[in-house]
């Protein structure tokens, strides 16, 4: 029992090789050893400043910091370049109807065989991937663009190592990622169903593009029934919607999808109204028509657009941004696929390819949504002022487009989540009435400015 | 029939109040840094992973004694006649149990300092064994590790920066 009342010994480890005498005192520089020193030389170098100011330092005046100017630089660069661009190219519609004369002209002179409508069925089918490739890219981009400024209104700083600059290859690493990988889905599903449903949800906002006007003659269609149209095949996307809630054999896929179908069906319903007194002044439900409605200014200057029809105008705007929103499945409206409730809804099974096609539909929503509020509410390609018409119309659509894309990743990272009741109240007691109530106020414009 | 517009003006007025606090930080610098590339130092006083001089340290156990979570431990070296002298043989902290607190530091009688918190928040281990740390004469004063397997001793594994190269010694 003696040995109990001795400490044990410590976990003592061989002693060493007998090791050199040390010297007296030993240098800093041996902290470190030479070989970690080497390995890691590149990550130190000019890195670690020992009288760096701490990020928060530098928010009183931001334009003391090198980085913040050359940001500020590059961005104004890229905006002048952008303009400059566009301001050389010029209308692109005009160079692209003498195209399809040069491929008519060319189908009848060569190809006597073929039949006189195929030259405008390579015409049509070329402008269907193009549509198809304003969508994927706009993916690309869209999901980039919103991880950036996520980040930078969180304070981070996003994705910044893919592509060299700032991570604009990130969403296309993504992309092969997800390609490659494995489509891991529940052994319960409705195997039909679980692999139709991404296909449901995009094909209908694939041919929603059909009629948008990106510029003068620059639509894809001038249906004469666009707006119906559009909001006709973007209803289907909800049934693609819920079948994935139901193939996926999961409680949560299920109420993800139910619960979106509740949102779509009732947000579409102040969504359409509220374009009523637009339909109703422009006297036209095709979108071409409408965008060229707005053209024009008053007292020559201040823009005709909708927008800017008094009262009117605003209410139509705000109802009609809010249930954008919402048709778009984003937050504040996201409650069909909340992360903290739901997992991830409707696309909780899915995974890989059929996953970011999902994804990739959001965003095409997004663009939709964006393309829409243009058309409708300002004006689509139409210079905000007189003077500014020497930019082409293509140019100012993609501008008008893309600050309401910012205005949804901007709403999108502002505001919390609503309750689902909360969410079908405000639909259905304050969107919906006010709707109504603003095709009451159109009423003067109707009856005074087309009569 | 006002309430109902107070409402209205108030949800609208708050609503813009939240864009506005968004908008506002999206044009102030991140307080992140590229990581791996660029590096944040810590303030003098942050307590990193512990470094140890044997060359200073007169073995006084002191150190051992402050520690509470337990995790030195040492040996003094000894004369040929068996008699311990104050000068440390092998001294060892075990970064499993250490909880960074400072007080081993502030009980160690040597100035400077012989075991001493530096700035290096990038301690990392891949594997049990490299949590003990062990110094000897003569070893850096990141110190080395045991390696059970091959029973030799290693310089610590991982992508360090030589953040104790500033070391907050006193």
């Amino acid at each position: 029992m003696a040995e109990l009342a001795t400490p044990p010994p410590p976990p003592t480890p061989a002693p060493a090789p007998a090791p050199k005498p040390p010297a007296n005192v030993m240098p800093p520089e041996k902290a470190v050893p030479a070989g970690i020193r080497k390995v890691f030389a590149k990550h130190t170098e000019g890195t670690l400043l020992p009288n760096r100011l701490w990020p928060t330092d530098v928010w009183p005046n931001p334009w003391k910091s090198a980085s913040y100017r050359r940001g500020a630089l590059v961005l104004s660069a890229l905006i002048l370049a952008g303009t400059g661009a566009a301001f050389f190219l010029r209308e692109i519609g005009v160079p692209l109807a003498a195209l399809r004369e040069t491929l008519h002209r060319f189908a009848e002179a060569n190809l006597p065989q073929v039949p006189s409508w195929a030259a405008e069925a390579v015409w049509i089918l070329a402008k269907a991937l193009v549509v198809l490739h304003i969508i994927l890219f706009n993916g690309l981009f869209l999901v980039w663009w919103e991880r950036k400024i996520s980040a930078h209104m969180q304070s981070r700083l996003g994705p910044i190592f893919t592509g060299k600059w700032h991570g604009v290859l990130q969403t296309a690493a993504d992309g092969i990622k997800l390609l490659l990988k494995e489509d891991a889905a529940p052994k319960e599903k409705d195997s039909w169903l679980h692999s139709l449903a991404p296909a449901l949800v995009f094909v209908p906002v694939l041919i929603c593009f059909t009629p948008v006007p990106w510029g003068r003659d620059l639509e894809a269609a001038n249906l004469d029934a666009g707006v119906l149209y559009i909001f006709a095949w973007a209803g289907l996307s909800v049934l693609g919607i819920v079948l994935a809630g139901w193939a996926s054999a999961n409680k949560y896929s299920l109420l993800g999808g139910l619960r979106s179908a509740a949102q779509f069906v009732s947000y579409e319903l102040p969504r359409s109204f509220s374009l009523v007194p637009l339909i109703a002044i422009a006297g036209s439900l095709s979108l071409t028509k409408i965008a060229g409605y707005q053209e024009g200014y008053w007292f020559g200057f201040f823009p005709k657009w909708f927008l800017f029809y008094p009262v009117v105008g605003q209410i139509s705007f705000v109802i009609f941004l809010i249930a954008s929103v919402a048709e778009t499945n984003r937050t504040p409206f996201d409650i069909a696929e909340a992360e903290s409730e739901l997992v991830g809804g409707f696309h909780t099974e899915y995974s890989g390819m059929k996953f970011s096609i999902f994804f990739l539909t959001e965003y095409a929503y997004v663009l939709l949504a964006s393309c829409l509020l243009t058309t409708f509410f300002m004006g689509g390609g139409a210079a905000p002022l007189p003077f500014l018409s020497v930019l082409p119309s293509w140019f100012w659509f993609l501008g008008k487009t893309l600050f309401f894309m910012f205005c949804f990743l901007w709403f999108r990272w502002t505001f919390p989540r609503f309750k689902i009741d909360r969410l079908l109240d405000f639909n259905w007691k304050f969107l919906l009435p006010w709707s109504f109530v603003n095709i009451v106020l159109a009423l003067p414009y109707i009856y005074l400015w087309k009569l | 029939m006002i309430g109902y517009f107070q409402t209205i003006y108030r949800g609208f007025a708050d609503t813009f109040k939240g864009l506005a606090v968004t908008w506002r930080h999206l044009f102030k610098p991140s307080i992140t840094v590229n990581y791996p590339l660029a590096k944040l130092k810590p303030y003098e006083r942050f307590r990193g992973a512990l470094l140890f001089d044997a060359v200073t340290c007169i073995g006084c156990n002191l150190c051992v004694k402050a520690c509470p979570s337990d995790c030195i431990a040492l040996e003094n070296q000894k004369t040929p006649e068996g008699k311990k002298i104050a000068k440390v043989n092998w001294y060892s902290i075990d970064f499993g149990k250490c909880n960074f607190c400072r007080l081993c530091e502030e009980a160690c009688p040597t100035k400077p300092k012989s075991v001493w918190h530096s700035l290096d928040y990038e301690t990392v281990f891949y594997a049990r064994n490299q949590m003990s740390r062990i110094w000897q004469q003569g070893n850096p004063w990141m110190g080395t590790y045991y390696d059970a397997g091959e029973k030799i001793y290693k310089t610590p594994e991982g992508d360090q920066i030589p953040i104790e190269e500033i070391p907050s010694r006193r």
